[in-house]
């Protein structure tokens, strides 16, 4: 068999990709912790000063990362969702449950950051300029795909259909949604002061923290995925017998064994 | 061939035309939030007008929007939308004739409706064509997300609320243009631009919400 078939046989079945997951997690969280770390104090710290914002500016190191991942983790889920949905991979529909929470816990970050961020510099916590309102907007699409999921209690597969469903949909719109809420807010009037400026940062010692906090939150999201997907799949194969081998739990089998014996 | 699908729509047509209460109930609803906005904003010509174009959109939104649960879920729980599953119609032209039904009886009246609630609210006279015109655009696609939304929800027992959540964010670029229209339009600018956006939506909606409304259809039934 070709050994990118295997792989994706091996990952897509839920034991397997229990057993393999576990083996990242405690490497992904020492290096998502090892890295924030590093990029908190350098950040904070060690940086130079902005000119214009002063120490103000170093919010960025925290809001900057967010926000990409708020992107990333949306397109990863979507990605997710389409192989969920067309393949009907468990595996698919764990990793785009998993990510659904982180996305959303990112995209808060990324407004309270900014709103925090925003009162020193415009002199108010919130102005709908374009990037704040599709990044709210990117909020209710991930709350709606939780919601979707949550409202069917009994049926963990169909809901993730149906959620799978929701995730592609709000994938195809979220263009359509970035451009028409930029063409909006070309009409109104600009903030004064322009966040990053159309230089950019150019300053290595500004750009090394910022890449390094970028870093770390792609392997905090992979580490709380995995993590937050394992359970997932615990849970929904909990009568399978690999997932009370898993939990530690005697098999039923096994309990009727000892029983019939005793 | 379309005949078939034809009679679905013309049943829901003549269903709600014999109940009377589901084509006229989403206007007085427009009426009594149009009544709110004096009393709260106060009763000012020059207050109103400035926020008519929007106001008279997001009326019209909201009007469409508490109607939309409907679309499949009267037809999920008498069973005739198991049927429609097992002949050999297609599901997404079932789901467009569905979508056309539900925009005769609300989105066209809504469309209709329009200048008597701008009229309320001092729209600028000179924006109530491209105000209709923008409606006109825009209504089917309010029907047509409605369809998904209420294919995705029709298992739920009150799945109105979930409904608004999944649809809203995805109408507010629909918003946007729109309203924009009608804003460009009272400032004398032109709104060709907003228009032809609107219409692009109109086209990428007509030919991807009936697919993702009949998946939709096809995993509750399952």
């Amino acid at each position: 068999m070709n050994k990118l078939v295997k792989l994706y046989h091996t990952l897509g079945s839920p034991p397997s990709f229990y057993r393999i997951a576990g083996y990242f997690l405690t490497p992904l969280l020492l290096l998502a912790l090892g890295l924030t770390a590093y990029g908190l104090v350098d950040g904070l710290f060690f940086a130079p000063i902005d000119y214009q914002q002063k120490d103000a500016y170093r919010i960025i190191f925290v809001h900057v990362p967010s926000a990409w991942m708020s992107m990333f983790i949306y397109a990863m889920m979507g990605i997710a969702a389409i192989m969920a949905f067309v393949w009907r991979m468990k595996v698919a529909e764990a990793v785009m449950m998993a990510s659904a929470p982180i996305g959303a816990a990112f995209t808060v970050i990324t407004l309270v950051t900014g709103m925090l961020w925003g009162k020193p510099m415009w002199g108010t916590y919130w102005d709908w300029d374009a990037r704040m309102t599709s990044e709210l907007i990117l909020l209710f699409l991930y709350i709606g795909v939780m919601a979707m999921y949550a409202a069917f209690d009994d049926d963990p597969r169909k809901a993730a259909r149906l959620t799978a469903l929701v995730a592609i949909i709000g994938l195809v719109n979220l263009p359509i949604i970035h451009y028409s809420v930029e063409w909006w807010s070309s009409i109104h009037q600009k903030s004064s002061v322009k966040l990053t400026g159309s230089t950019g940062i150019k300053d290595w010692d500004m750009l090394r923290p910022l890449l390094v906090m970028a870093f770390a939150t792609k392997f905090y999201y992979g580490y709380s995925m995995l993590h937050r997907a394992r359970s997932y799949l615990l849970h929904t194969e909990s009568q399978k017998q690999w997932a009370q081998a898993a939990l530690g739990l005697d098999t039923p089998k096994k309990q009727n064994k000892e029983q019939s014996n005793g | 061939m379309i005949g078939r699908y034809w009679a679905i729509c013309q049943r829901d047509l003549l269903a709600a035309w014999r109940r009377k209460a589901g084509l006229y109930q989403p206007l007085v609803f427009q009426l009594l939030i149009v009544t709110l906005f004096p009393l709260g904003l106060g009763a000012g010509a020059q207050t109103l007008s400035k926020v008519a174009p929007a106001l008279v959109w997001i009326l019209a939104l909201l009007g469409t929007l508490i109607t939309l649960e409907h679309i499949f879920k009267d037809d999920f729980e008498d069973g005739s939308l198991a049927m429609y599953v097992r002949t050999d119609l297609s599901l997404p032209l079932v789901v467009l004739f569905k979508a056309l039904g539900h925009w005769l009886m609300v989105g066209l009246p809504a469309v209709l409706f329009a200048p008597v609630v701008a009229v309320l609210l001092h729209l600028p006279e000179s924006a109530y064509g491209v105000l209709m015109l923008s409606l006109l655009l825009a209504t089917p696609i309010f029907s047509l997300m409605g369809a998904v939304g209420s294919a995705l929800t029709l298992n739920l027992r009150s799945g109105g609320l979930l409904l608004s959540v999944l649809v809203m964010p995805l109408l507010a670029p629909i918003l946007i243009f729109g309203a924009g229209a009608v804003l460009e339009t009272s400032l004398d600018n032109s709104a060709k631009g907003h228009l032809l956006l609107l219409s692009g939506s109109l086209v990428l909606t007509l030919t991807l919400a009936p697919l993702a409304a009949a998946a939709a259809i096809k995993v509750n039934l399952e």
